[in-house]
């Protein structure tokens, strides 16, 4: 039998946990308004483009094009070019979003953008990723659901727990952000501003851990495209040679992906200069995004002429 | 299994529910601590759990044996056998990479090829704590100071107790292992009280320790090219560091221990607030520095002859103790030259009692002291974190260049003002406390309960917006 002793010390537990979320919960509130970001490095509140993006996508309704993926979607996919060759489209990427968050995304918003082809930009990285700073980029952008509550649980991370909490809170008191942001372009895509190069620098090897996590929620996103009767395909966009020839075992990526259905590297398809087209590593620049674009609309123009509005 | 993971704070409840559910069966809730404590440390790697029953099956019959054999021969005989299986895992396991490489270059010194080949041992977590443990056991029998358990279960329970198994404090037989005969009672303020001083180790290692290692790495790692006052920051942030950690842990264990009943001794009483070397020594890592003390200072010859040797002798073991490396050896031997002109000077326990004791602030004279104290033993640190004794050497002599005086660096001044006003949190709580076991055991301890409960609250919160997000292993496992 347990003794009353132990007893009272668990219903103290208990009533000092009920303290600390009331406590916790008004010092996060406390911290995150009076202190500077740098300076709670387990809270992130600072809102970014994302956040322009999913107030965006609110007013978007049937596009042709829905691209997902990370920055090399949101920085690789000039939405605006689209524009001009007719497709409209919708660049949904987010900052090293993994497909734990584009599934909370697609959840939220693929009925409502009813699109006629998902992009879906993979890029091995996102696949060894935790989705931390994804997940937090998502808390702090988009209105929180019972999705993004599953999310923080699962990704056991203090950050998140902390952001999630601050942002509900917050949200009470404060329901909308002003942000400005210059490179933000409607419909999603983010531009580089002044004319940037990368510098050539080699690049240190790196083995591609695949997180068993993301292959999950990968094969559950396209899944739940098939079931919606939605086509993809899965699209690699192009980084420097130095970069792309770093990862050691990217055959095995290819493979892989490839398994999954139609799968187009643009890595092996485009020739483009490392210290021309691209701002840094794995980013392009303006002169890069206007080559893989054009390129990419030419393959769309050959193989889904039934796309454009 | 480590203390600041998800998997403890899952499986310390789990763990206590059915400790106290056997209370009435004492041998019962032995064996569960020791089935316990073996899934904790199994936890890491259950490769090495043979080690920790090899170990105890050897000491508990060897100590039988020896109360079967009166002759002091035969006891003699058994304590070796006890002392040698002890030291003999100790030294495979810690030391033999050391010793080879060190025979290879003495030979190649004097012109001798010797091939020696190093092996690729892991070392086990906490073979150097529980392997004193033991020991303490068979010394303690030998010198009849203790009469030898017939009961293996509540050996082994003591043998592997897990709280304090990994990175002690390292229990003498004499104070843990009779708590394992008596039946234990559940205090409700023991347990309250152990709660609070698990609290206060988890600020200290993943606020206090975590935060000033970042700092302290990213320093010690580029010693080179820091000015000297940044490279004299670094050495501050390792010592707060590894107070933080160290002490943090055997205040998580000790608190853990209360939870279950039982007392351990105190491992650290405020070093950092004493004002010559020879406190700092009596405050910091007690239960090795008195192990020492008992069973190889006194059969030295303690204080009653050559006792300029054994204090060396003792401090020199003391550091090689802590890791096979030159680096610690030199570490315990700048140490000693610290304390033995205390010694000689008969000034080594001038200071016995608390800092400024019922004064509120410490007089200049006593700060100057601290802060002296404090300096002189963070200088020693940098042999402790350095990678060797060049390493050190270098660090020390760039440290004490002229822009010793100068501001730190920008690009680490910039980083570290929350850390700063954690520090200086910190050490203010500490010696508001300095006059209990840990620092907030009795702070605010008569006011009002919502006054403590929001203190607590503050702790939690600065623990979660501080905390690293991976989980960082304690310093001491790899002693």
């Amino acid at each position: 039998m347990m003794s009353i002793q132990i007893i009272n010390l668990i219903k103290r537990i208990l009533i000092f946990s009920v303290f600390l979320i009331i406590g916790y919960t008004l010092l996060l509130f406390l911290f995150g308004s009076v202190l500077k970001p740098k300076h709670l490095p387990n809270l992130v509140y600072k809102v970014g483009h994302n956040y322009l993006r999913l107030q965006e996508v609110r007013q978007t309704s049937n596009v042709d094009l829905l691209f997902l993926g990370s920055s090399h979607a949101y920085r690789g996919f000039d939405t605006r070019i689209f524009r001009v060759s007719n497709y409209k489209a919708f660049n949904l990427g987010s900052s090293s979003q993994t497909p734990i968050q584009t599934l909370i995304l697609i959840d939220r918003y693929l009925k409502k953008l009813n699109p006629k082809l998902v992009v879906f930009e993979v890029n091995p990285m996102v696949f060894a990723s935790d989705g931390v700073e994804s997940g937090l980029d998502l808390i702090v952008s988009d209105n929180n659901d019972r999705h993004s509550l599953k999310m923080v649980f699962n990704q056991k991370n203090i950050k998140l727990y902390n952001t999630y909490l601050y942002t509900l809170v917050n949200s009470i008191f404060n329901d909308t952000a002003y942000v400005k942001n210059k490179a933000y372009k409607k419909g999603g895509y983010v531009a580089k501003l002044k004319p940037a190069y990368f510098n050539g620098e080699e690049q240190d090897k790196t083995l591609i851990t695949f997180n068993e996590n993301q292959i999950k929620s990968f094969e559950t996103i396209l899944r739940r495209l098939n079931k919606n009767g939605i086509n993809y395909i899965l699209v690699q966009a192009p980084v420097t040679s130095l970069k792309y020839n770093s990862y050691s075992n990217i055959k095995a990526f290819n493979s892989l992906m490839a398994s999954y259905g139609d799968y187009y590297n643009y890595n092996e398809v485009l020739n483009l200069n490392d210290t021309i087209d691209f701002y840094d590593s794995h980013h392009l620049n303006q002169t890069g995004v206007n080559i893989f674009n054009k390129a990419f609309i030419n393959f769309l123009d050959n193989n889904f002429q039934d796309l454009k509005e | 299994m480590l203390f600041n993971s998800i998997d403890f704070v899952i499986f310390i409840p789990i763990v206590f529910l059915i400790y106290w559910l056997l209370n009435s069966h004492l041998r019962a809730q032995n064996l569960f601590v020791a089935i316990s404590s073996y899934v904790f440390y199994g936890w890491w790697d259950y490769r090495f759990l043979f080690l920790i029953f090899f170990s105890t099956v050897v000491d508990f019959y060897i100590a039988k044996n020896m109360q079967k054999y009166r002759g002091p021969k035969v006891r003699k005989l058994l304590l070796v056998c006890s002392l040698f299986t002890n030291l003999g895992l100790l030294g495979v396991f810690k030391y033999y990479n050391f010793f080879v490489e060190n025979f290879n270059q003495a030979f190649t010194f004097l012109g001798y090829h010797v091939n020696g080949s190093s092996l690729n041992i892991v070392l086990p977590v906490g073979i150097s704590f529980y392997t004193f443990q033991t020991l303490s056991y068979t010394i303690d029998v030998y010198r009849s100071k203790l009469q030898p358990t017939p009961n293996f279960v509540s050996f082994a329970a003591f043998v592997s107790f897990f709280p304090q198994l990994v990175a002690g404090p390292i229990e003498r037989a004499t104070n843990l292992l009779p708590q394992f005969y008596k039946s234990r009672k559940f205090e409700y303020t023991n347990a309250v009280d152990g709660l609070r001083q698990i609290l206060w180790g988890l600020f200290k290692k993943m606020v206090i320790a975590d935060n000033c290692a970042l700092y302290a790495d990213m320093i010690f790692n580029n010693s080179e090219s820091y000015s000297g006052s940044t490279l004299a920051l670094g050495a501050v942030f390792f010592a707060f560091q590894i107070y933080g950690d160290f002490s943090g842990y055997s205040d998580i264990a000790i608190g853990t221990s209360r939870l279950f009943g039982f007392n351990l001794m105190q491992n650290f009483a405020f070093p950092y607030f004493s004002r010559d070397v020879a406190e700092f020594w009596r405050r910091w890592h007690i239960s090795l520095s008195t192990w020492f003390r008992d069973y190889l200072y006194i059969p030295l010859g303690g204080s009653r002859y050559h006792k300029v040797r054994n204090v060396f002798v003792i401090f020199l073991v003391s550091g090689f103790w802590h890791g096979a490396n030159w680096t610690f050896i030199i570490w315990g031997a700048i140490n000693a030259l610290y304390f033995i002109p205390l010694l000689l000077a008969k000034r080594n326990r001038v200071n016995t009692s608390i800092v400024a004791e019922n004064k509120r602030l410490p007089s200049p004279k006593e700060l100057f002291n601290i802060i002296t104290t404090f300096s002189l033993v963070t200088i020693a640190w940098v042999f402790f974190r350095a990678e060797s004794i060049s390493h050190a050497l270098i660090f020390i002599r760039d440290m004490f260049s002229l822009d010793l005086l100068s501001l730190p660096v920008y690009s680490i001044r910039k980083l570290i003002y929350p850390i700063v006003v954690l520090l200086a949190f910190f050490v203010v709580v500490e010696w508001f406390g300095r006059k209990d076991k840990y620092a907030i055991e009795n702070l605010l301890k008569n006011k009002f309960t919502p006054i403590r409960w929001a203190f607590y609250t503050l702790i939690i919160f600065l623990i979660g917006m501080y905390m690293q997000t991976e989980e960082t292993p304690f310093i001491y496992f790899q002693f």
